[in-house]
């Protein structure tokens, strides 16, 4: 193949311009050779090179007119020149030439084989030397000045754009880096909070009554998940929830949902066994009740979240509520852990333990006795405290009501003996009297010239039973719960004083618990009392306490006089174990310890001869007092039937020599029939005060106690316990209340035994302007 | 018998090519394929306990091959290509087609491959070379004179495989195509009021593009996400912000080779194509970043003396065309990653991992070699 045929694609003008000597480079080379330009046969290794003539270097390539005339002179110039070549010889035959070259030139190191190699194939692919129609060497010739400027220019933006970018790169990595260097730290490093667990809730034994587990939460981070319409029907079937509901979570435009929290451990491991891309766990402690709605209205509810809504988990929120622990470490974007990353856990911190005073056996059976007598007496509802009068500690707090669609008694969430507010009836009495003693108007022993009827503004008191006039010692007003007893003594005494007495004895004023929406009582000042209030105050209508405020009031007298204030929660453990005790309220003195004395006999007198005998316990002296008040409802004393309904209360404390515990039963709106504190709250009183005796272990005093108790006093409870005793083949009328067994309704016998109170007042409609005498 | 006289020819014969090597830019280009295959390596071995290599190894084949390529091309006198020019360019234009043809195959939105087995081939890179000679031999012949119907001849002879490839479409392969169009004219003598008529109609093309269909979104997403960072395209404000982070990240020194967590964990979207030189700022920092672009600058300053002292219009303008497009794409692709250009999917030359991309460039650095080698000749 020759390459004299072979012609630019390019109309290529190769005439010579008239100006310059302008030869063709192989026609002088073809003269200077004497092989006629033509290829010769000779190796071109061996070939001899002469140099190019000289004039060939210095020629410049330069503008030569549009449109020269084309290649055809040239041609002409060499189908003139004889003789014909020998054929080039084929790239494959000189390749192969090559290649026998090179292994002959085996052994003399890399560097040479590689030299000639190259040589190869330079000499196999220079261009013929022949002549031909257009030789690359024909190719126009510059200087190194033509087009300068505009290379230069071409330099002067390279240097440019170079410059921008080391500028820019200097300013990435020299002038402000560290932005940069906390920015990546930053996005590779995830914090993960460590749920602490909650403090656990205790009885005074150690029981537990509410502690916290960790459970497993399932959730989904919807940029991992990658085809929710087959995910979601898979993890819905398991968990048992709408596909659509899950799938909407799996869609949503964020990077967390939960979809289940605290599935069971089981439930979880099938979730795990789907491994589902975008669905994980989280463990979050879960909140248990071991001992079940125990307690439930003391101890409260948490959120899903674990912060305490109500109770004592809200109460005592931040000491329960530990400290997370937070967990940093660093992902690569596809969520994994990177290996050599931060790493650091700073562990959660347990909240602290709370150990209440709370017995749990004594709550337990508290609960069942106020839930059966609730039932025995077709009550709305119960509630009933126990406590330790030397100390102010709530051994047990029971808030039951009857569940008449399902008829079960039930404790209720709220915990009413603290936030609710009930008129409380006769056991008021006990405030007038004790004021009256203590400021020396009376003493128990001084009698009383009582009418039958008692006019006080517009109002008439009378007393529960018809009576004619009678002169009744202050012992036995307390005894048979008179009214018009009470209000002489509260007149003796004056409103002034009375109000001060009510204070001292805690009402209108919420407790040291400051529990969660503890309500504190409603009693009006003085000067603001209606005309009719001396009269009602007294006896427990017209002001409003909790049954706690009450029941603190006769552990007054059960403490010789002293309030103390109450406990429910002794002391809290910290995460490392050391225990807490919580801090006491102020106690004060009320009444000296010889008017408490006094009192407490005169409350022994009642259980023993007055209202509350059926609040005896066998073996030891009950002090006690009990109140029949009726229920205020919209602005009377009516329900929305019209029918009057009644509190009924029983408030005490055993043994009354000294005090071990006291008690308070309320029965609220108990059934037609058997409405009084003496007979529907007095035998409650009595079963859980007979039990947590016992289970304190409480003896039963060998002799009178030193609280100055007259041994008659005593004597009588003893023997009408002793008849109590259903085993006696022998029983009043009143014993046979005693020991019918619970869930019998009451009926006659409540008249027959029942020397509670019942004030009557009437109270014409007008009373509204009439009969307020303000600041009288 | 020949052997024994090549060696003693090549140093007696003052023009003989081989004693013309330009040392220097084979040395730079050498120490910066070297950096890329350490730093596509560093990009690609993953966090395993074993380092996968199956990048280095085809890297390395890529610039074996590459390497070889561009010795046996600066061994070729390139005034041999000038006969050949337009079988290339048609030769090209040809591939342009059938790869936009079922014959191509599809990849982040442009049919720009031909598929062998694990390997692709991308027609519009070696296409660059077709266009450079042809480009050359046009202007060579027009030797700087060029009046309106010439132009109109480079203009189309230039915009057929530009049409072809923004068929695919592939924008900034195009961009390429229009940075080595317009430094040859430039150099190739085209008057200066149609360079400036040239880039007034291009700023008026790319505003006619974006405001009809040519673009697909994602492509006009990347151009204005650079424009406003802060805008919605979030996945093409991810890849500027981690690069950006990535080189930041850097500081002076570095994090150290196979530490930069950037780099390391993948923050960075196709760090070892386009965004390769994140991985260099962040793990050779500042140090190697300009390091980098030292060699680079000159390599580009190599190319541009030779184009100053090539013989001929052709080889000068070869040069020049090679210039451009290596110019083009290290300051597109170096400035994307630092958010002072809008993204588009150029590599790295001689860094970026990619077959076509390295052969095609070792093969424009192998002709200007030739053009260097063969100007006594």
């Amino acid at each position: 193949m020759t390459r004299t045929t072979r012609r630019s694609a390019l109309d290529w003008p190769v005439e010579p311009p008239p100006s310059a000597l302008r030869a063709d480079r192989s026609v002088v080379r073809a003269v200077a050779t004497g092989h006629g330009g033509r290829r010769s046969p000779v190796p071109p290794g061996l070939r001899s090179r002469a140099p190019s003539p000289p004039g060939d270097r210095t020629r410049l390539g330069h503008r030569r007119p549009v449109g020269s005339i084309h290649a055809t002179p040239t041609r002409s110039r060499h189908k003139a020149a004889p003789p014909p070549p020998p054929p080039r010889p084929s790239l494959p035959v000189r390749l192969a030439r090559g290649a026998g070259q090179l292994s002959a030139y085996g052994g003399q190191g890399v560097y040479r084989g590689l030299r000639s190699a190259l040589a190869l194939i330079i000499e196999a692919t220079s261009p013929p030397k022949g002549p031909r129609v257009v030789d690359e060497r024909d190719l126009r010739r510059v200087s190194a000045k033509a087009t300068r400027r505009r290379l230069l220019g071409v330099l002067g933006a390279v240097v440019l754009l170079f410059s921008v970018m080391v500028t820019k790169l200097v300013f990435l990595q020299l002038v402000d880096p560290d932005v940069y260097e906390r920015y990546s730290t930053a996005q590779r490093t995830h914090v993960e909070t460590l749920a602490a667990d909650r403090g656990s809730i205790f009885d005074r034994n150690g029981v537990e009554l509410a502690i916290s587990i960790p459970q497993r939460s399932v959730f989904v981070d919807p940029a991992l998940v990658e085809d929710p319409s087959a995910e979601a029907p898979l993890l819905a079937g398991v968990l048992g929830l709408d596909p659509a509901v899950v799938e909407e979570k799996m869609r949503a435009d964020n990077r967390f949902a939960y979809i289940a929290r605290h599935i069971p451990d089981d439930l979880a491991k099938r979730v795990a066994e789907l491994d589902l891309p975008g669905v994980a766990f989280v463990d979050e402690p879960r909140r248990f009740f071991p001992s079940g709605n125990l307690a439930r209205s003391i101890v409260g509810q948490t959120d899903v979240d674990g912060n305490g809504i109500s109770g004592l988990e809200k109460q005592y929120g931040d000491v329960l509520t530990g400290t997370p622990g937070r967990m940093v470490f660093e992902k690569t974007p596809d969520g994994k852990t990177i290996p050599v990353g931060r790493n650091h856990v700073e562990p959660a911190i347990k909240g602290n333990d709370l150990v209440l005073t709370i017995d749990r056996t004594v709550q337990f059976e508290v609960e069942r006795i106020l839930g059966e007598q609730v039932k025995a007496a077709d009550a709305k509802g119960g509630i009933a405290i126990v406590s330790r009068p030397a100390t102010g500690e709530i051994l047990a707090m029971a808030n039951m009501v009857y569940d008449r669609r399902s008829g079960e008694v039930v404790s209720t969430s709220n915990n009413e003996a603290l936030t609710t507010v009930y008129e409380p009836g006769s056991v008021m009495k006990l405030v007038t009297a004790s004021g009256a003693i203590e400021d020396g108007k009376v003493t128990p022993d001084t009698v009383l010239q009582l009418p039958p009827v008692l006019q006080i503004a517009d109002a008439q008191f009378t007393d529960s039973h018809p009576r004619g006039a009678v002169a009744w010692s202050v012992k036995q007003i307390i005894a048979e719960s008179s009214n018009i007893g009470t209000i002489k003594m509260a007149q003796m005494l004056g409103k002034e004083r009375l109000y001060e007495y009510l204070r001292s004895f805690g009402f209108g004023e919420r407790t040291a618990l400051e529990f969660p929406n503890e309500a504190a009582g409603h009693l009006m000042r003085p000067e603001d009392w209606w005309a009719t209030s001396l009269g009602t105050i007294p006896i427990g209508q017209g002001v409003s306490v909790t049954p706690l405020q009450m029941l603190l009031a006769y552990n007054v007298v059960a403490a010789g006089g002293t309030y103390v204030p109450p406990k429910l929660v002794s002391e809290t453990i910290d995460s490392q174990g050391v225990r807490h005790p919580t801090s006491t309220g102020e106690t004060r003195r009320v009444l000296t310890e010889k008017t408490a004395n006094q009192l407490n006999v005169m409350l022994r007198e009642v259980v023993g001869e007055g209202t509350g005998k059926l609040a005896a316990v066998d073996g030891y002296t009950v002090a006690g007092k009990t109140g029949t008040a009726r229920k205020p409802g919209n602005g009377s004393y009516r329900d929305e039937n019209g029918v009057t309904q009644y509190q009924a209360t029983f408030v005490g404390f055993a043994p009354a020599e000294d005090p071990e515990i006291s008690v308070i039963v309320i029965i609220d709106e108990p059934g037609a029939g058997n409405i009084f504190g003496g007979t529907v709250a007095a035998p409650a009183f009595s079963k859980i005060t007979q039990f947590v005796l016992r289970v304190l272990g409480v003896p039963p005093p060998s002799v009178d106690g030193p609280k100055g108790g007259v041994a008659a006093d005593a004597g009588a409870q003893a023997r009408a316990a002793a008849k109590l005793d259903p085993s006696k083949p022998v029983q009043t009328a009143s014993e046979r209340v005693r020991a019918r067994p619970a869930g019998e309704t009451p009926t006659n016998t409540a008249t027959t035994t029942g020397a509670s109170t019942v004030v009557t007042i009437v109270r014409p409609t007008t009373t509204s302007t009439t009969a307020r005498s303000r600041g009288g | 018998m020949a052997v024994g006289t090549l060696g003693t020819r090549a140093r007696g014969d003052a023009t003989s090519p081989f004693r013309h090597v330009d040392v220097v830019l084979v040395v730079c280009v050498a120490a910066i394929a070297a950096l890329g295959t350490l730093m596509v390596f560093s990009s690609t071995r993953g966090t395993g306990p074993a380092p996968d290599t199956s990048y280095l190894r085809r890297e390395l084949a890529f610039m074996t091959l590459g390497g070889l390529a561009m010795v046996a091309v600066s061994a070729f006198d390139y005034r041999k290509l000038f006969n050949y020019v337009w079988l290339l360019y048609g030769g090209a234009l040809l591939l342009l087609v059938l790869v936009i043809s079922p014959l191509g195959q599809e990849s982040k939105g442009a049919q720009a491959w031909f598929g062998f087995g694990p390997f692709q081939l991308q027609p519009a890179e070696f296409a660059k070379l077709a266009l450079i000679g042809v480009l050359a031999a046009l202007l060579s012949h027009y030797e700087g004179d060029i009046d309106p119907r010439r132009l109109g001849v480079l203009l189309g002879v230039a915009g057929a495989p530009m049409a072809l490839i923004l068929l695919q479409p592939d924008l900034g392969m195009v961009l390429i195509y229009v940075a080595i169009l317009m430094g040859m004219l430039l150099v190739g003598g085209v008057r200066g009021r149609h360079i400036l008529a040239l880039s007034l109609l291009g700023v008026v093309a790319v505003i006619g593009v974006f405001n009809s269909n040519v673009l697909k979104q994602y492509q006009k997403d990347r151009l204005t996400a650079f424009v406003n960072p802060e805008s919605d395209a979030r996945a093409t404000t991810y890849n500027i912000n981690q690069s950006t982070t990535a080189i930041g990240n850097g500081g002076i020194t570095g994090r150290g080779l196979f530490k930069g967590q950037q780099t390391q964990y993948q923050f960075v979207p196709e760090q070892e194509t386009d965004f390769i030189f994140t991985a260099v700022g962040e793990e050779l920092g500042f140090v190697g970043a300009a390091t980098l672009l030292v060699l680079y600058g000159i390599v580009i300053w190599r190319i541009w003396r030779t184009a100053l002292l090539a013989k001929d219009w052709f080889g000068r303008l070869l040069c020049v065309g090679v210039l451009s497009f290596l110019v083009f794409q290290i300051f597109e692709n170096v400035g994307m990653t630092m958010q002072i250009m809008p993204v588009t999917g150029i590599p790295l030359p001689l860094m970026s991992y990619g077959g076509s991309s390295i052969v095609t460039t070792f093969l424009a650095l192998g002709l200007v070699l030739s053009v260097h080698m063969h100007r006594f000749r």
